[in-house]
């Protein structure tokens, strides 16, 4: 098990979800990836990419300041 | 569940290629089955390196969309009679453009659950 991380501050949507697809391919199951974004609609199109791929959200904090931070376990 | 999703752009104008690359994108991330097919007055936006040149004010940035389409296995259709109608020939046209003719076109998308035309 492994943590990567990806930062896609300043990424409007739907970028960030295509950036967590992209890494999605390099990581095996059990490992967490954690999300750093400021786009608005992050915290709901995470939940929705999650549900959509079987994955799960430990947890999309808001961190203030308009960023968030998300945990998606594989 | 993943679907099938096929969107006709009707256009060459950011108002087309907006819509139709962020929610191609959106869907393939989504691991869905992904089908664009661009009818002749979309065609100028497959030639190679045009659809890099789309900006628009408060939008993602295009070329990642569309590398994001095809990194994870969306199609980009064009229709055959675009070709003649706006003088384009194969090889001026992105690499891994599909030239293809209604009926295979209807026939590709016959069982696709989710249809959008912008």
């Amino acid at each position: 098990m492994a943590t990567h991380t990806l930062d896609t501050l300043g990424l409007k949507c739907p970028q960030p979800i295509l950036k967590v697809a992209a890494k999605a391919k390099e990581l095996q199951p059990g490992d967490i990836l954690e999300v750093i974004a400021d786009c608005h609609s992050f915290p709901k199109d995470i939940e929705a990419w999650c549900s959509r791929t079987g994955k799960t959200l430990l947890v999309c904090a808001d961190e203030g300041g308009g960023k968030y931070k998300a945990q998606i376990q594989f | 569940m993943s679907k099938k999703v096929a969107i006709v752009c009707n256009g060459a104008e950011p108002k087309n290629l907006y819509p139709t690359f962020v929610l191609a994108s959106s869907a393939v991330a989504s691991g869905d089955e992904v089908i664009l097919f661009f009818t002749p007055g979309a065609a100028p936006a497959l030639k190679k390196g045009e659809l890099e040149k789309i900006k628009s004010k408060g939008m993602p940035d295009m070329k990642e969309l569309v590398e994001g389409v095809e990194n994870l296995g969306g199609r980009l259709l064009l229709c055959e009679l675009a070709l003649e109608a706006k003088d384009l020939k194969k090889e001026e046209l992105r690499d891994g453009v599909e030239i293809v003719g209604a009926t295979s076109f209807m026939a590709d998308i016959n069982d696709a659950q989710i249809t959008f035309s912008f």
